[in-house]
């Protein structure tokens, strides 16, 4: 086992990791609390959002701010495109069917990027924000503010959104479609325009997220697509409805992932470290399932 | 409330089935990615002002062939992430150029590209076909993940002798294989012999986590063995979702005078330089190392200054960046008419396929009678001391167990967006074994340094 020091630097760049995977879970979250869909394009939009920010910034010489934000707006756009088109007709149909419309969605929108952004001879592309510029030094390890930000954006996120779904009259309404469509209809809250809101809300989360990992991991269409993965072990830990668990287990995810870098019995092993989480998150919720069935029996 | 509740449980068991398929998904892309094993990427820099006539690429200039077509055929990955199709398409593009100028003895060459997304049954069909449906008779400009694993034994069996670029260790350790590329392993081993050159104190190799790892980590370890400096192997799953815990990670293990070398793709390496960069680690180290695939332009444009003079890369190709001979221009001439599908430009993969197709008319054009499978391979087989004009040294096939006809390099480093050539032609070190044992096969021991 190496010293502790040598994991100090891993704990930076762990929390900053699972900052961002907390993003992605809060809005993987939100969403399925309003509509149901659990929206595994999440990373596909985001990805696609910063290949356009890239494509702006580095080839039409737009300023950088006009690509950061049009990485928002693209994956926004995207996604409420997509609950427009596609969330009525989704809405009555089994959930699995609703996961599985936004693995189509994932699929186009990977081949797209893959044609339009070819890693062909030799193509590399990347996005570096300001503020990978400062940051400060903590003992050896230096911390970027990308990183601090990537964090902060987790923590603020799991405040506000847990406090817009208490005491708004919109997250009231996503709260009450999230356990019953139909009956919550019937009492005049307009779900379409709940929904819509939803839609929006996770496909800004999702630009924001696919910018930060953009810089913080890679601008590569295979990397963010796929990087939702981890986000979703953080997502089936909070059981598709807790906020802070969902946030704590992606806090969880990122410092476990990279504290097990320097190990190096282990190393090889760290990107099994969501599935594990969620494998063991599975396994103890069941267990409380069996229990709360043998006592509704008895 | 009870039919929630088993909504969600059915939901949670999709997100867990999506979580096991990404997870399968994730290690095929690992072993796809194989940025290790990538050959050269290249530079990307526009392609210029050619100034050359693209009709000197054929005998008869602005005649156009109409003869018998004689076919050929290669193999190139195709699949997301990973495309090395940039290869045969500029060899496409110097054949159309011959076929306009004269052709073969007025015959044109006809080319069929197959692409595989590294499926060994594909693969396999892949090469029935060329032979059995197209007729090729030969294969020029093949450049696979697995091709050579696979088809190896199937173009010996045939009588076939392959010019292609390497990547799988059989496309350099059998008798009918030889690349113009010198490929992962001794493009490895060309950048740790440039650190030790620079007395780097310890050799931290990192590549990327595919089939193969160890038969490339084997030419490293003998070099630094040799010069008596520690080495550390190192692996990494692709693609890369911690850049900055591998960047900490290599520094850390090499320590200030040591020297961390990387074998990874473009994108991958890109994104632990960078990592390394935000986190102020590119000082921390005497020199960071990388084979070919980090020569490019595109690389050196993303790092940005910083980065200059700290990172030197392996080069297998006479870069293309203010090299002015008869060859590159004609290179640049020909991709610039007729290379509209070559998609990077520029760059070592479109110079791989301009040499290979060089190569292969320069074999066709001493065949004087019919064009059959025999007289086309033993003509690509007889070809020796060719100056392609694109590599440090003669190309030569034989009658060689094993082909490593590449073996000395360049070593670039970037400067102002280029990758600019730091170290001149160097032989790789026969203290790699099978360097030696090529040299001792083809003769040439003698002519290199061990």
């Amino acid at each position: 086992m190496p010293p502790w020091d040598n994991f100090e630097p891993f704990i930076v760049s762990g929390l900053a990791l699972g900052g961002v995977y907390a993003l992605s879970g809060v809005g993987l979250v939100v969403l399925y609390r309003a509509t149901g869909v659990l929206y595994l394009a999440f990373g596909a939009v985001g990805a696609l959002g910063a290949l356009v920010a890239w494509s702006l910034i580095t080839r039409a010489g737009a300023p950088g701010w006009v690509g950061w934000l049009a990485c928002i707006v693209v994956a926004a756009a995207v996604t409420f495109g997509y609950g427009l088109l596609f969330g009525p007709a989704l809405a009555k149909r089994d959930p699995l069917v609703k996961a599985v419309a936004t693995i189509g969605l994932t699929l186009i929108l990977y081949g797209a990027m893959d044609l339009l952004w070819t890693t062909s001879g030799g193509q590399a592309r990347s996005l570096t924000l300001p503020t990978d510029n400062g940051g400060f030094t903590v003992g050896t390890v230096q911390v970027t503010w990308t990183q601090v930000i990537a964090l902060g954006a987790g923590v603020v996120l799991t405040v506000v959104t847990s406090a817009f779904l208490r005491y708004t009259k919109l997250g009231t309404a996503m709260r009450a479609m999230a356990n019953d469509r139909e009956i919550t209809a019937t009492l005049g809250v307009p779900v379409r325009r709940v929904e819509a809101a939803a839609w929006l809300g996770c496909g800004v989360l999702a630009g924001v997220a696919g910018l930060l990992l953009a810089d913080l991991v890679a601008l590569d269409a295979t990397t963010l697509t796929f990087l939702v993965i981890s986000s979703l072990a953080a997502v089936l830990v909070g059981q598709l409805r807790s906020i802070p668990v969902t946030f704590a287990a992606a806090i969880l995810v990122g410092l476990l992932h990279d504290l097990l870098t320097p190990i190096v019995a282990l190393t090889n092993y760290r990107d099994m470290t969501p599935f594990v989480i969620a494998v063991i998150a599975l396994l103890v919720m069941s267990r409380h399932r069996v229990i709360v069935t043998s006592r509704e029996e008895a | 409330m009870r039919r929630n509740m088993s909504v969600r449980r059915t939901i949670m068991l999709a997100a867990a089935l999506a979580l096991a398929v990404a997870g399968c998904s994730s290690s095929s892309s690992s072993s796809s990615g194989a940025a290790g094993s990538t050959p050269a990427a290249g530079s990307s820099s526009s392609a210029g002002a050619a100034t050359v006539d693209t009709s000197s690429c054929g005998s008869k200039p602005g005649v156009k062939a109409t003869g018998t077509p004689i076919p050929l055929g290669a193999i190139a990955t195709n699949q997301p992430g990973t495309s090395f199709t940039d290869i045969p398409n500029m060899a496409k593009a110097y054949f159309d150029c011959v076929n306009a100028n004269g052709g073969i003895n007025g015959h044109p060459i006809k080319y069929y590209i197959a692409t595989e997304q590294t499926n060994p049954a594909q693969v396999t069909a892949d090469a029935k076909q060329l032979v059995q449906t197209d007729k090729v008779l030969g294969i020029v400009g093949s450049t696979s993940l697995i091709e050579c694993s696979i088809n190896s034994s199937y173009w010996q069996k045939l009588g076939f002798f392959v010019i292609d670029s390497g990547i799988a260790p059989e496309c350099y350790s059998t008798p009918n294989s030889a690349a113009v590329n010198m490929g992962p392993r001794y493009s490895s081993d060309g950048a740790v012999q440039y650190a030790l050159a620079q007395h780097a104190s310890k050799i931290v190799f990192d590549q990327s986590n595919v089939p193969g790892t160890g038969y490339i980590a084997a030419g490293p370890a003998a070099l630094a063995k040799a010069a008596n400096v520690p080495i550390v192997q190192l692996t990494e799953n692709v693609p890369i979702s911690d850049a900055s815990s591998v960047a900490i990670k290599e520094v850390n293990d090499a320590g200030p005078n040591g020297a961390v070398i990387l074998n990874f793709t473009p994108p991958e390496a890109l994104i632990i330089l960078q990592a390394a960069q935000k986190l102020g680690l590119e000082n921390r180290v005497k020199l960071w190392g990388c084979s070919t695939p980090c020569n490019t332009d595109f690389l050196a444009q993303s790092l940005g200054a910083k980065w200059d003079g700290k990172l030197f890369v392996n080069a297998e190709l006479t870069p293309p960046d203010g090299t002015n001979t008869t060859a590159m221009n004609l290179y640049k001439a020909i991709l610039k008419q007729y290379g509209t599908s070559v998609q990077g430009g520029i760059g070592s993969f479109s110079q791989m396929g301009f040499t290979e197709a060089e190569i292969a008319v320069h074999a066709l054009e001493s065949i004087s009678g019919p064009y059959t499978v025999q007289s086309v391979n033993a003509a690509f087989k007889a070809v020796k001391d060719f100056n392609t004009g694109m590599l440090c040294q003669l190309w030569t096939y034989g009658d060689y167990p094993l082909h490593i006809p590449n073996n000395s390099d360049y070593t670039v480093t970037p400067k102002d967006g280029q990758m600019t050539t730091s170290q001149g032609c160097t032989p790789i070190s026969a203290v790699d074994p099978q360097i030696a044992q090529y040299r001792g096969a083809a003769g040439t021991a003698a002519n290199a340094p061990a």
